[in-house]
């Protein structure tokens, strides 16, 4: 064990979280909600579809997000967007895609998708070099449009389900699929490891603050729209962020065989 | 689209820019339809742009004017139901009627204030696909001050009728988040809280659309 953290400084930390998951798992026998009768087969299905066993505790951390994003991330995102000028933002925004690069390409890689992965790598030589540290995105100007790869879509192309929706504090929503993607990101990520190797923690804190700010200012009008026209904004974050995911998983390539309005459906006139 | 990301590069040489100039005026693959319901994409952003995105305009008539525009071109009662669900079978006649008004309301009032942002940005159809004889998907970009540009789908669904073929959408898909799915877990989490009664849900969306009539007096964001 003692190796495993001298190799991986942060397997500590990244400790905390599945186990904070474990505690939020067991304490949310406390907060579960109302499993419907067998009766009533139809609300049943229902209730396996909306898949949120623990929603009276999601709702609550949910609560607890808003607040702390209202009182700290929102302004700040709010002053990175009016403030910065675009030209300053998408230089934000290429640094950080390209920090994230090995991380892509190791889940690239992890997925068998060779062709994907060597995309990856070059634009990460590219924009490291030519971009100026990633400053620019060259590599996109020459025709190589970048993506982005997760753990929790690694194994979902392995064949994991995604469990039961799950809200965590401060990250959002997410299930325990991607919520064991994220600890393995962390703790693989290169970034991580050579700011924990070198004292330089601050460069995490850093980033994932600039991250979060960035993601937050990029969605800021989405958001704002859709809470203001949802009756129940709960559910529809919830329902937002699994088609979200889905898509990525299938790296953007919707199915034509998600349910959708019909035009055979319009009632009889 | 990932797979030919080496192919890109080709895309900017003159042999092909000469390729495509010689075949812009059929473009391969897309099938009549495909074109279409492209062309019907691209026409209805325009007129929406046109007629929306003017700030002199009154928001009363913008609202006005989103409203034709919406019952000319979306599928209000395919979306409706579908959106409903379930539910749908269990509301009376009265309540399925004032249901479809509200939500009608809903969409009109909570998208008409969306459009003033788009103002000079075009949307760009990058691509179409058939999904069935009767609906296209048309995939385009709408593009952003700062960073990628966002990628919205059309669903389009033909309607082949005596006269010729109708068009309407029947979902919008915002980067993945299509609008009729979330609505739907949306007014399908009210239902539930409100004892499965679909009463519970027109009483919610009348407060909602009330507020977001006069937007003075409940929370507006500022842009």
């Amino acid at each position: 064990m003692r190796k495993i953290f001298r190799l991986f400084p942060r397997f500590r930390v990244g400790l905390f979280v599945p186990a904070a998951a474990l505690v939020i798992a067991l304490f949310s026998g406390a907060g579960c909600a109302v499993v419907p009768p067998a009766s009533d087969p139809e609300a049943f299905a229902e209730f396996r579809e909306v898949n949120d066993p623990a929603e009276p505790l999601n709702r609550a951390i949910f609560e607890f997000n808003r607040g702390l994003d209202t009182a700290f991330l929102k302004p700040v995102a709010k002053a990175y967007r009016d403030i910065l000028p675009p030209f300053v933002q998408d230089r934000f925004k290429h640094a950080l895609a390209n920090l994230r690069s090995p991380i892509i390409f190791i889940n690239d890689l992890l997925q068998g998708e060779l062709d994907r992965a060597i995309a990856t790598l070059v634009r990460f030589m590219i924009n490291s070099t030519w971009g100026l540290l990633g400053l620019n995105d060259l590599a996109t100007d020459m025709g190589m449009e970048g993506h982005d790869e997760d753990f929790g879509q690694t194994l979902a192309v392995w064949g994991a389900g995604e469990g039961p929706y799950l809200m965590l504090p401060l990250f959002g929503p997410s299930n325990p699929r991607d919520t064991i993607g994220l600890v393995v990101d962390y703790l693989i990520n290169p970034f991580n490891l050579w700011a924990a190797n070198t004292d330089r923690d601050f460069a995490v804190f850093a980033r994932t603050g600039t991250r979060a700010v960035d993601m937050r200012a990029t969605h800021m009008e989405a958001l704002d729209d859709l809470e203001k026209s949802s009756l129940d904004f709960y559910a529809s974050i919830r329902s937002l962020y699994r088609q979200r995911r889905l898509g990525e998983v299938s790296n953007g390539d919707p199915s034509a065989n998600s349910p959708a309005p019909g035009l055979s459906q319009a009632p009889r006139q | 689209m990932l797979s030919k990301r080496f192919l890109r590069p080709v895309f900017r040489t003159p042999v092909f820019v000469l390729a495509v100039a010689l075949s812009l005026s059929k473009p391969a693959g897309a099938t009549g339809l495909e074109e279409d319901a492209a062309d019907f994409i691209r026409s209805l952003s325009q007129d929406a742009i046109e007629s929306l995105t003017r700030k002199e305009t009154a928001r009363e008539a913008r609202i006005g004017k989103f409203r034709d525009l919406f019952n000319k071109h979306f599928a209000v009662k395919s979306i409706g139901r579908f959106v409903l669900g379930r539910n749908w079978r269990k509301a009376t006649k009265d309540e399925r009627a004032e249901y479809l008004k509200l939500f009608e309301d809903l969409m009109v009032v909570s998208y008409v204030d969306r459009f003033k942002r788009y103002a000079g940005d075009n949307l760009e159809i990058a691509k179409t696909r058939a999904e069935n004889e009767t609906t296209v998907t048309v995939f385009s970009l709408l593009p952003r001050d700062a960073g990628k540009p966002v990628n919205i789908l059309w669903r389009v669904g033909v309607l082949k009728k005596s006269g010729g073929v109708v068009m309407k959408i029947l979902d919008v898909v915002v980067e993945g988040a299509s609008m009729s799915q979330t609505l739907r877990s949306d007014f399908g989490s009210i239902i539930r809280q409100r004892d499965g009664k679909v009463s519970g849900l027109i009483e919610e969306l009348r407060l909602k659309t009330a507020a977001l009539k006069n937007p003075d007096k409940a929370e507006t964001s500022k842009n």
